[in-house]
């Protein structure tokens, strides 16, 4: 005897194959019963089981890098002047600073990192790490599109570098500096978050441990 | 589980124990679950302390607002805009301008790092982006001075606007030394005031000189 548990309790007019044995389910209808089941609302579900939670966040955390990117290597399509071009590149490069610090490190890794001074004037790093896990904490592809995007943006301006360098196009290189410093300040800082909660985070999961082991 | 016939639990050994998770320090954002609320408190707060440093410029008494957030938003609006301003060339010249730009960024950003080092290296307490700060922010009066300049320029270029823009910019050069010191100044032990002060004074001289001697095309 096998019962069909269908979570939402939602009784269904003329029910398809059974999920469990594929057969029709004329031969269970007597068996079957609808036990409601509570997973919580379906927005929850849904945001459970997708790939991508906060799929705004993962596309502003490319977009802005990349657009500077594209920007710098195809500038003399988009217009004649190097002001505008500089401009927009570093407007460009400023935006993704701010938003990979201060929204898609929390949303997507849920690490964050700031500078805090304090009365007599010392001033400190703070790197934070997200411990407990919610609902809404991301997810493995999120987590990996964020440090791919944190990585090889800094690689790519330090090529723009060298490039600038020996094909002596001096005017670019304030720029191609400024680029690189802020994408290597973003990706020092969340390294070293990532680095400082490894090991609270391993004393965590092992108090975790000893506490709720209860013989079995 | 014919294997664990034999295994018995006496009644000596309490079975007991802790299933509670422990719950770390809320950070300010764990409660947040959409994108559009955060985010759109977060650019407004910063806007807003943006704006209040703007405004501690201009009024610059001796607040601790400006040295404790610092933010390096405003000294790349304001050396972006005065970058712009100092540009002479047209938008259609093969010359446009490019290398002045530049030019004027670089001054502005290396002239900022290198007074910072120097203040540091003689002993002072402030931090390295704090000292950017200020000196960024305090570039705000001779950003409005290269303002008057070029709309003083559109009415003339003789002798009587060459007056009123070396008026202008003498003012305004005074009221940026006068704010940045007033913040910088006081982190250092006081037999080196000077050592501190000077550098300032070339690094907005410098700035003034280009405005000053900036002629339209």
């Amino acid at each position: 005897r096998r019962r069909a548990v269908r979570g939402g309790g939602r009784r269904r007019g003329s029910p398809g194959p059974s999920p469990l044995t594929g057969l029709p389910p004329q031969a269970l209808v007597d068996d079957t019963e609808d036990v409601s089941l509570d997973f919580g609302s379906e927005e929850e579900l849904a945001l459970r089981k997708a790939k991508i939670r906060h799929p705004l966040a993962t596309f502003f955390h490319l977009f802005f890098r990349v657009s500077a990117i594209i920007t710098y290597l195809f500038c003399d399509w988009f217009s004649n002047s190097f002001v505008a071009c500089f401009v927009t590149i570093l407007l460009l490069l400023s935006f993704d600073f701010w938003s990979v610090k201060n929204v898609t490190g929390r949303l997507l890794v849920g690490l964050r990192w700031w500078n805090q001074i304090d009365e007599d004037g010392k001033s400190h790093w703070v790197f934070e790490a997200k411990r407990v896990p919610t609902i809404a904490a991301s997810t493995e592809a999120e987590a990996r599109i964020f440090w791919l995007g944190l990585i090889i943006c800094p690689v790519i301006w330090t090529v723009f570098f060298f490039s600038t360098l020996f094909s002596l196009k001096l005017k670019w290189l304030a720029l191609v500096i400024a680029g690189i410093s802020l994408q290597t300040a973003n990706l020092y800082g969340y390294i070293h978050c990532k680095l400082g909660g490894q090991k609270s985070i391993s004393r965590v999961t092992s108090r975790f441990f000893v506490t709720a082991d209860a013989p079995k | 589980f014919s294997g664990l016939a034999d295994v018995s639990i006496t009644e000596d050994i309490p079975v007991e124990g802790e299933i509670t998770v422990p719950v770390g320090s809320h950070s300010p954002d764990e409660d947040f679950s959409t994108l559009d609320e955060p985010v759109r408190d977060t650019i407004m707060r910063d806007l807003k302390a943006v704006g209040k440093k703007f405004v501690h410029v201009m009024y610059p008494k001796k607040s601790s607002a400006l040295l404790r957030d610092w933010d390096l938003w405003g000294p790349l609006v304001l050396c972006v805009s005065l970058a712009l301003m100092l540009q002479g060339g047209s938008a259609d010249s093969k010359d446009d301008g490019g290398p002045q730009f530049a030019e004027v960024f670089v001054i502005i950003w290396f002239g900022a790092v290198v007074i910072t080092l120097n203040s540091k290296l003689l002993g002072g307490t402030i931090s390295f982006f704090q000292s950017l700060c200020v000196l960024g922010y305090c570039v705000l009066p001779l950003t409005v001075a290269m303002l008057v300049c070029r709309l003083v320029l559109l009415a003339g270029s003789g002798t009587v606007s060459f007056v009123i823009r070396l008026i202008v910019v003498v003012a305004m050069f005074g009221w940026s030394t006068l704010a940045s010191t007033a913040f910088l100044a006081d982190s250092q032990p006081p037999n080196r005031k000077a050592l501190v002060v000077y550098p300032i004074f070339l690094f907005y001289f410098v700035i003034s000189w280009m405005i000053l001697t900036f002629t339209p095309q």
